[in-house]
């Protein structure tokens, strides 16, 4: 565990990250002993459900989604009353009725509401689960294309805290603080991210090479949004958006980088990308920022978009390796 | 713009933003500046001693200082903090300090990460506790910085400091520091109690479990530490510590009332000086037995941006050099002497003058409409006549009569002189004057004036109306309306520098896009000028709003009160002149109404403009203004001159969301009263028998 910033610079593109067939099962039958996958009602998310050969399966329903009960999956699910999502997330493995520990473990990332799927890393680290595989679907395109809204109308009312497990040990002194933002498509989000960590300096990681060509434009253009708050002095990188890996690579680099010309003093990382992203982001801090002066930081809602993409393009595998406790 | 221009349009702007082009007001928020810039940047007001006075650093009162977003909290903190101490007096810190009298002890809320403290499964009063000794070490670790820093400085400070320590060290209830004989030893303590408090509290999440050792008791560090340190450190002797407390409004209400118990209970030599907001303070209450603590007993109040409102020539004054300072790194501005300044500053814009006649906003017109009807006149046209249908335009009962009227009030060269006879003429006509007498009387008036006669009701008219007719004329006359020139933009701003900032940021950036060399070559275009006013007042309508539900209940309030002042002010015969403000008696609208008027008033969409007598009772009614960054964005006046009162009824309509639905049957209601030919009043069903005989042409349904 670091408690310096950006000390390191480590390479995570050693991982294995594998493109798997979008026709036909997958997997096979001794691959997984449990899947999880977060509940939503999108194509892409159902179909890579029914096509997952695993010994025990199970949805995780979120209640920002707002589901009504008939519109519930008849698969094992667990819904659980609201909750912050170390307790929702908590609750839902109590509830499995199994210890987890040593199991081979799968995760379909793609309808996971980010901060639940952030602190399940920092949960499985803590529960001893060194290795386990997360899926993500892309879709053909978002379904509003560049105006797709993720957080739904309360993208304006989201409140900006720490994700649990993530809180960092952060220094008084803020003189050269760096929030580092994935930026989605809600630049209403990266306002709120922006404005709650005002006196920070900003770097906007872009989803690049992005899942479809055009999802590029479409997401510097609804980033754009957010320049005021963001500032002139934003800087700019890079990092696919379907690679969790480089993703983390990149951070590292990037924070090893801006802590050679100065040392930072605080770090704050908004992951509010693709949830490959969001993997990456929770990957390096659990790997890299442990203990340090930093935190990841999230834009809350009290809900979000169901369905935000449309068909099913490729299906992902990334087996992701946590660091000890 | 049709949406796909606008996209096209938004990109090539965005690559406008990454030319080599350097805006001069790209930065528009104190926390973007470092401390050499903050003080690079830095302009005080002219009067006394600026905004020392304003902030009183060394003033033992406690200070809150509130203010709307933009209005320089942030900037005015830090200027007073070590930081800043340490770049103006360079040359002998410690004399300098001496000087100033006071230490400047900068703190961000924000750093806190305050939301944190809170949940997990423990009780409230547990996170009180733990904040609170979160709070001390956090603060001790700031002061103890700003003093190490201090005695690299100054040889004299550091011999005091092993004795200084050994007191320092017994301010602790649980010994740690050892035999301490240094203030760095004492701050990496204090380090490690924070990093060991931090574990506990993030672990928490997780265990359930708040495993946490409290090491001082309340206000033990932040006012033992000064007074030790002053009492040792005999440079320090008379200094005060201030402590800047900014961004308050990051703290959960628990947490402000642990700071409002320490403003309570300060000790010499501490004070502070709290940044926050005007929704930011969200309690005044205190841990003193749940007092609250009171204005000019416990802490005095600046409130910034009303501050700089009150005095109008001043900020002007203020803004100018401002705009100056930030040119000056980019054009060689000139010299000037405070006198023609105002003069440089405004020949960087592409102004039309204007005169008492309107010649030059208006000299577009004639040619416009060579050889046709103006908008105007058609649209007078069309209410004589369903005037004349309705029975309800007295004077006239021939066709010939209505272009007599229309042709009596022509004054060709001088549009704004058409559009005042035309706007008296609706006035006689609401009177139930006789409209081709009427006409005749405001031809003759009209003349005069064009001649040069000042007095009487036409130049009372054009005293007052002449900024709405200018607007109604460029609206119907396809113009954009006019906030132009530095002096409509420093008036915009009105309080908040950071809305200066951004406008002149937006001109710049469209001035570039239209190809313009802005501030370097010609003045800038109208156009350009035009567009970055727009861009800037759309910004600030959108987000200068709070978060939440109420923030868009707020906004849709802010929507419908424009849309009222707009419909009011581009009718034929608007009541009131100049109007973006209203006045009501607040203790009879409903609570909801009153809830979102101070809302509006804390995100500065509103602001208090004082008290305005009613007319018809001894009532003094408080009166608000929209902000005038929002003027643009309905096309309303920038200076206020009249006031709307407003019913309860209205003013439910339009701030309370369950009554909102009342709101178009309001607006309605208002304008139909200023609009021809009814003005108002209901239709008689059958006309007069006199009034029956339709004209030639005008019963053709």
């Amino acid at each position: 565990m670091s408690t310096c910033l950006g000390s390191t610079m480590n390479d995570y593109t050693f991982s294995y990250k594998t493109e798997l067939p979008v026709d036909g099962s997958l997997g096979e039958k001794d691959d997984w002993h449990v899947f999880v996958s977060a509940f939503t009602s999108a194509e892409r998310v159902l179909r890579v459900f029914d096509k997952v050969i695993a010994r025990r399966k199970r949805w995780i329903v979120f209640p920002e989604y707002d589901y009504r009960p008939d519109g519930l999956p008849s698969e094992d699910h667990y819904l659980g009353e609201a909750a912050n999502e170390a307790e929702y997330t908590q609750a839902f493995w109590d509830s499995f009725g199994e210890d987890i520990g040593g199991k081979n473990v799968c995760v379909d990332t793609t309808g996971f509401i980010r901060p639940y799927l952030i602190f399940l890393l920092r949960w499985f680290m803590e529960k001893g689960i060194r290795r386990f595989d997360a899926l993500y679907s892309e879709p053909v395109h978002y379904r509003n294309r560049e105006k797709t809204q993720f957080s739904g109308e309360s993208a304006t009312e989201a409140k900006v805290h720490q994700v649990a497990g993530y809180e960092g040990n952060h220094s008084p002194d803020t003189s050269n603080d760096v929030l580092i933002i994935s930026a989605g498509y809600d630049h209403q989000l990266i306002t709120r991210v922006a404005e709650n960590k005002d006196h920070a300096r900003k770097i906007q990681l872009f989803g690049f090479p992005s899942l479809r060509a055009d999802m590029y434009q479409e997401n510097v253009l609804r980033a754009h949004e957010a320049e005021e708050a963001v500032g002139p002095q934003a800087t700019t990188n890079f990092a696919p958006a379907n690679d969790p890996f480089v993703t983390a690579s990149v951070l590292s680099s990037i924070v090893h980088q801006l802590n050679q010309k100065k040392p930072i003093t605080n770090l704050y990382l908004s992951p509010l990308a693709t949830k490959p992203q969001v993997v990456g982001f929770a990957l390096y801090y659990l790997t890299e920022l442990r203990g340090s002066a930093s935190s990841i930081i999230f834009p809350f809602c009290d809900s979000y978009d169901r369905e935000t993409g449309t068909g099913l393009a490729r299906v992902w595998k990334y087996t992701v390796e946590l660091p000890s406790p | 713009m049709d949406a796909g221009f606008s996209k096209i349009h938004k990109v090539v702007r965005m690559g406008t933003k990454m030319s080599a082009e350097p805006n001069p007001f790209n930065i528009t928020k104190a926390v973007d500046f470092s401390d050499r810039q903050i003080h690079d940047y830095w302009v005080d007001i002219s009067e006394g001693a600026g905004f020392s006075d304003m902030l009183k650093p060394t003033s033992p009162m406690p200070m809150l200082i509130l203010g709307g977003k933009g209005s320089g909290k942030t900037h005015l903190m830090r200027h007073f903090s070590y930081a800043l101490q340490q770049i103006r007096n360079a040359d002998n810190l410690l004399d300098g300090i001496k000087s100033d009298g006071y230490l400047g002890i900068y703190l961000r809320c924000g750093g806190l990460n305050a939301e944190r403290f809170s949940g997990k499964g423990q009780r409230d009063d547990a996170w009180v506790e733990v904040f609170a000794y979160y709070f001390e070490l956090w603060l001790g670790q700031l002061l103890l910085t700003t003093v190490i820093d201090l005695c690299a400085d100054c040889d004299d400070l550091a011999t005091e400091e092993p004795p200084t320590c050994q007191e320092l060290a017994a301010l602790f209830d649980v010994p740690g520091t050892g035999s301490a004989t240094s203030f760095a030893s004492i701050r990496d303590h204090l380090r490690e109690l924070q990093r060991s408090l931090d574990t506990a509290v993030n672990n928490c999440a997780i265990t359930r479990k708040l495993d946490a050792q409290i090491a001082l008791s309340r206000g033990s560090l932040t006012f033992g530490m000064p007074h030790i340190l002053a009492t040792h450190l005999t440079p320090l002797r008379d200094i005060l510590f201030v402590y800047l407390v900014d961004e308050f409004e990051n703290l959960t209400e628990p947490q402000q009332k642990y700071v409002n118990t320490l403003i309570r209970e300060k000790e010499r030599p501490c004070t502070f000086k709290i940044g926050a907001r005007l929704f930011g303070v969200r309690t005044y209450s205190t841990y003193s037995a749940d007092e609250d603590n009171k204005e000019g007993s416990e802490h005095e109040t600046l409130w910034l941006d009303s501050r700089l409102r009150s005095k109008e020539q001043q900020y002007t004054s203020f803004s100018q050099r401002l705009i100056a300072r930030r040119l000056s790194e980019y054009v060689p501005v000139a010299q000037a002497s405070q006198q023609s300044m105002p003069e440089f500053l405004r020949g960087l814009f592409d102004t039309p003058p204007t005169s008492d006649l309107a010649r030059e906003e208006t000299g577009d017109i004639p040619d416009k409409y060579q050889g046709g009807e103006r908008p105007y006149f058609r649209s007078l046209s069309d209410k004589l006549q369903a005037g004349v249908r309705a029975g309800v335009a007295p004077g006239i009962t021939t066709e010939d009569e209505i272009g007599t009227i229309m042709d009596t009030l022509r004054c060709a060269e001088l549009p704004l002189l058409e559009k005042a006879n035309i706007f008296l003429l609706y006035k006689s006509w609401h009177s139930g004057n006789d409209l081709v007498q009427a006409a005749a009387s405001i031809a003759e008036d009209c003349q005069h004036y064009a001649d040069g006669e000042r007095q009487g009701r036409y130049t009372d008219t054009l005293l007052h109306f002449k900024a709405d007719l200018l607007a109604q004329l460029s609206r119907e006359c396809g113009q954009k309306q006019r906030y132009r020139g530095i002096d409509a933009l420093i008036d915009m701003s009105w309080g908040f520098p950071k809305n200066l900032l951004i406008l002149l940021k937006c001109i710049f950036s469209w001035a570039v896009f239209y190809g313009e060399e802005p501030f370097r070559g010609k003045p800038i275009s109208v156009r350009a000028h035009d567009a970055g006013v727009a861009e800037a007042a759309e910004w600030f309508f959108r987000y200068a709003r709070m978060t939440g539900p109420d923030g868009q209940n707020i906004q849709d309030a802010i929507n419908r009160l424009g849309t009222l002042f707009r419909g009011i002010r581009y009718s034929d015969k608007p009541a009131e002149c100049s109007c973006s403000a209203f006045s009501c008696d607040l203790s009879r609208v409903s609570p909801e109404a009153r809830k979102y008027i101070d809302l509006a008033q804390k995100w500065s969409l509103l602001i208090d403009v004082g008290d305005q007598p009613d007319r018809n009772t001894e009532r003094v009614d408080l009166k608000f203004q929209l902000n005038r960054m929002l003027a643009p964005r309905w096309g309303i006046a920038l200076y206020r001159r009249g006031v709307l009162a407003l019913s309860p009824e209205e003013v439910n309509a339009i701030f309370d969301v369950g009554q909102a639905g009342r709101f178009d049957e309001v607006l309605q209601r208002r304008v139909d009263r200023m609009t021809a030919p009814f003005f108002g009043r209901k239709p008689t069903s059958t006309p007069s028998k006199s009034q029956n005989e339709y004209l030639p042409g005008f019963n053709d349904e």
